[in-house]
């Protein structure tokens, strides 16, 4: 027996197919079951997901709940967050780089964690490092509790070191500015071998002006003090490097140099004697074709006072009630010195704990002066201090900066340009702040 | 007494009767009419969800002081009036009119230009067709990291190219001068393959009887495709000259990853100066009225075009 099937008929069916399909995945939900610990980081690497996983399951084995983490790559980390927060689909508790956690702060994005702390005698505040406590604060609030903490430091190739018969450098006494500079030029002679990289960016500058006893940011005045003597002569300096000097790699594209990882990719290619960076790239830099190791950053006018970065977790001001008390356990867990042990161990970055700090083993050799760094007996270190509005000041200068960078015009020039639309700035950073407290 | 005839029997009416009592089409043909609103409605649905409704939201959210996460507060058109003074903004729409007058001309020769040579009957024509299209069928943000590495100064195959006949390339795409025009060399690749699909379907359907005729004449090329190439292609040029100058206006993502807006705000476009207004500023108020700002001028421009066309395009001889 044959059945006819009319056409008509079959395409009133498509459509009518088709408009239940649509309405019941509107309808979907695919969020974690209730009681889930959810929580939000960036990763953008294998290895970086390795780690991550590693903290779920130990999420898993401590509170005996479902670990639920949504990993993004860093660059877009913040935009989704944004949204996230502004859904109410963020996770209950955040991973926040440091210099974000103004911003954050100030716009009441997320709660300040006071209360639960003061009302958690088995949380220990006191056992993380100074500098991580400094940058994970605001208004004189905590907002974060940080799982890493470091210094900026110079990484070196020490096999072109030995290739040109120079020394490596101290690991305990910071060269000169002058001597680096000598450094750097006599390692850039043969063709296509450079001295020095790192991005020209306000987010490297700021180590070079931290050392020449300068800054970005004044909290006690409507004004930057970036066109301080003490800021210029850094900033001169580092634009010399690129122009005058020529030992840095050239610059081929403002975006990849902006990139975190732009310096690193020049180092990896083993032509570049010294580059400035965080430990945060030890995991990456251990992939490197020949030896190398870290060395604490150039001692300037002020000493060696290069910028300490951080990240911590916190915790979203949507979340309330049952899930706020969740939420500080799962905060509480995911900064742990348990939990940190596996940060550490896995050479992603010096944890922000003390007790965690031994777990960020060598190679390389020098590993250690991170922590002796952070404890004040080597060298030294500056926080990160930055604005409500950061992205925008960093934005700011991420155009016109390289300018100089590029001879198209001089530091002071550069300077000169951006000033009054930086002090524009401050004066709102400082009306965010007078409204926050 | 009256006697009712069989005629009068017989027409008892089948229908009902033509005038006010008559049912309406849609009923009539009511079970097509709804099969082909079923079909409709996705779409409606769509366009009601994601385009009238955030344009309609952008109107409204023009008005307001947001940042995401704080309650948003009415202040009227405080927004728009801020972009007076805003010179980043006046100098983004002036790049954005920098590339769109300069792209989508240059698009449209090569378009055009492509599409006539394609058009003489070469043999594996779909072969080149396709070929031609991949730059257009291609992501753009992969594109454009591989034009990044193109335009490398020192190791990039343009400036490899260039050398060799003894011209020192330029820093491409960290030169003040130059970043623009790379970027629009980029975008020129990148978006010929559409017109010269549209101008080809357009060069098809031209009678050759026309031709014919122009060759009796004893017209000349230049004048055939004058005479009738080209009024005959009008329809087709209306169009892409329509589509691509709504397209520049919105240039983004190729200038987010070859440039940054740099170097300086050189290359920042307006779309790129509201998205990071917006997500890297939080002021979703003031991105919003840029947003509006830019939605009129297209629609300006869009409407010049559509008065333009009744006396420049021609849908027959």
């Amino acid at each position: 027996m044959s059945s006819s099937f009319p056409r008509r008929a079959l395409l009133k069916g498509a459509a009518l197919g088709g408009l239940a399909t649509t309405g019941a995945l509107s309808g979907c939900s695919s969020g974690p079951p209730p009681g889930t610990a959810t929580w939000s980081m960036w990763s953008s690497s294998p290895e970086e997901n390795r780690v991550w996983a590693d903290f779920g399951r130990y999420v898993e084995r401590r509170m005996h709940i479902r670990s639920a983490s949504t990993l993004t790559p860093s660059d877009g980390y913040p935009t989704k967050l944004d949204l996230q927060l502004v859904s109410g689909t963020a996770g209950m508790v955040t991973a926040l780089n440091g210099w974000l956690i103004p911003t954050y702060a100030s716009r009441g994005a997320h709660r300040p964690l006071d209360d639960l702390i003061a009302a958690d005698p088995d949380f220990d505040l006191d056992d993380f490092y100074p500098a991580i406590r400094s940058i994970s604060s605001f208004a004189d609030h905590t907002y974060a509790i940080g799982f890493d903490v470091a210094p900026t430091v110079l990484y070196y190739n020490r096999t072109l070191l030995e290739r040109n018969g120079v020394d490596p450098p101290s690991p305990t006494e910071p060269m000169s500015w002058d001597t680096f500079r000598d450094l750097a030029i006599e390692l850039s002679k043969p063709k296509d071998q450079y001295g020095f990289t790192c991005a020209p960016t306000i987010d490297d500058l700021v180590s070079w002006i931290y050392c020449a006893g300068g800054d970005v940011l004044d909290g006690d005045r409507d004004t930057s003090p970036l066109d301080a003597p003490e800021a210029l002569q850094a900033i001169h300096y580092v634009v010399d490097l690129f122009v005058k000097d020529r030992v840095t790699p050239p610059i081929d594209n403002l975006v990849a140099q902006n990139a975190s990882g732009a310096s690193l990719a020049n180092f990896l290619q083993g032509n570049v004697a010294f580059m400035q960076n965080g430990p945060w790239q030890v995991l990456n830099v251990r992939k490197a074709p020949f030896t190398w190791d870290i060395v604490p950053f150039p001692a300037g006018p002020a000493g060696s006072t290069p910028r300490v970065s951080g990240s911590g977790f916190a915790i979203p001001s949507g979340v309330k009630d049952d899930d706020l008390d969740l939420a500080w356990r799962l905060l509480k867990t995911l900064t742990s010195t348990g939990a940190l042990n596996i940060y550490a161990r896995a050479g992603r970055n010096n944890p922000a704990r003390v007790s965690a700090a031994s777990a960020f083993e060598p190679p390389p050799a020098n590993l250690g002066i991170v922590q002796r760094i952070l404890k004040g007996e080597v060298a030294g270190g500056h926080p990160f201090n930055v604005t409500t509005n950061w992205n925008r000041v960093r934005l700011l200068l991420g155009q016109d900066l390289p300018r100089a960078f590029l001879g198209q015009v001089s530091a002071r020039e550069a300077i000169d340009g951006v000033m009054p639309r930086l002090n524009a700035l401050m004066r709102q950073h400082r009306d965010a702040v007078r409204q926050a407290t | 007494m009256a006697v009712e005839t069989p005629a009068a029997a017989t027409a008892a009416p089948r229908r009902p009767p033509r005038g006010p009592l008559r049912r309406p089409r849609f009923w009539r043909h009511g079970s097509e009419t709804v099969a082909a609103w079923l079909f409709l409605l996705p779409s409606l649905a769509g366009f009601l969800v994601f385009t009238a409704g955030p344009v309609v939201a952008a109107g409204v959210i023009s008005l307001l002081d947001w940042n995401l996460f704080s309650p948003p507060h009415f202040i009227g058109l405080d927004n728009f009036a801020r972009l007076g003074p805003d010179t980043t903004f006046w100098s983004a729409l002036g790049n954005t009119a920098y590339f769109t007058f300069v792209s989508v001309p240059l698009t449209l020769l090569v378009s055009l230009g492509l599409a006539l040579l394609l058009n003489q009957g070469l043999r594996r024509m779909a072969v080149f067709r396709s070929l031609l299209l991949l730059p257009y069928a291609t992501i753009t943000v992969a594109v454009a990291f591989v034009w990044v590495w193109l335009y490398i100064p020192h190791d990039g195959l343009i400036n490899a190219v260039l050398g060799a006949f003894g011209i020192d390339g330029p820093a491409w795409l960290v030169s003040d001068d130059w970043a623009m025009p790379a970027l629009i060399l980029m975008s020129v690749w990148k978006s010929f393959g559409f017109g010269m699909v549209i101008f080809l379907a357009g060069l098809q359907v031209i009678p050759q009887q026309l031709y014919e005729a122009a060759r009796v004449d004893g017209a000349s090329p230049w004048r055939t495709f004058r005479a009738v190439t080209l009024p005959l292609l009008s329809p087709s040029v209306f169009f892409t000259v329509v589509t691509s100058i709504i397209g520049s206006f919105q240039v983004f993502d190729q200038a987010l990853v070859m440039t940054d807006g740099g170097p300086g705000s050189s290359t920042t476009t307006l779309v790129m100066y509201i998205y990071r207004t917006g997500f890297q500023n939080y002021e979703q108020g003031y991105a919003a009225a840029q947003s509006m700002v830019l939605f009129a001028f297209i629609v300006v421009i869009t409407a010049a075009q559509f008065l333009l066309q009744r006396r420049l395009v021609h849908y027959d001889l």
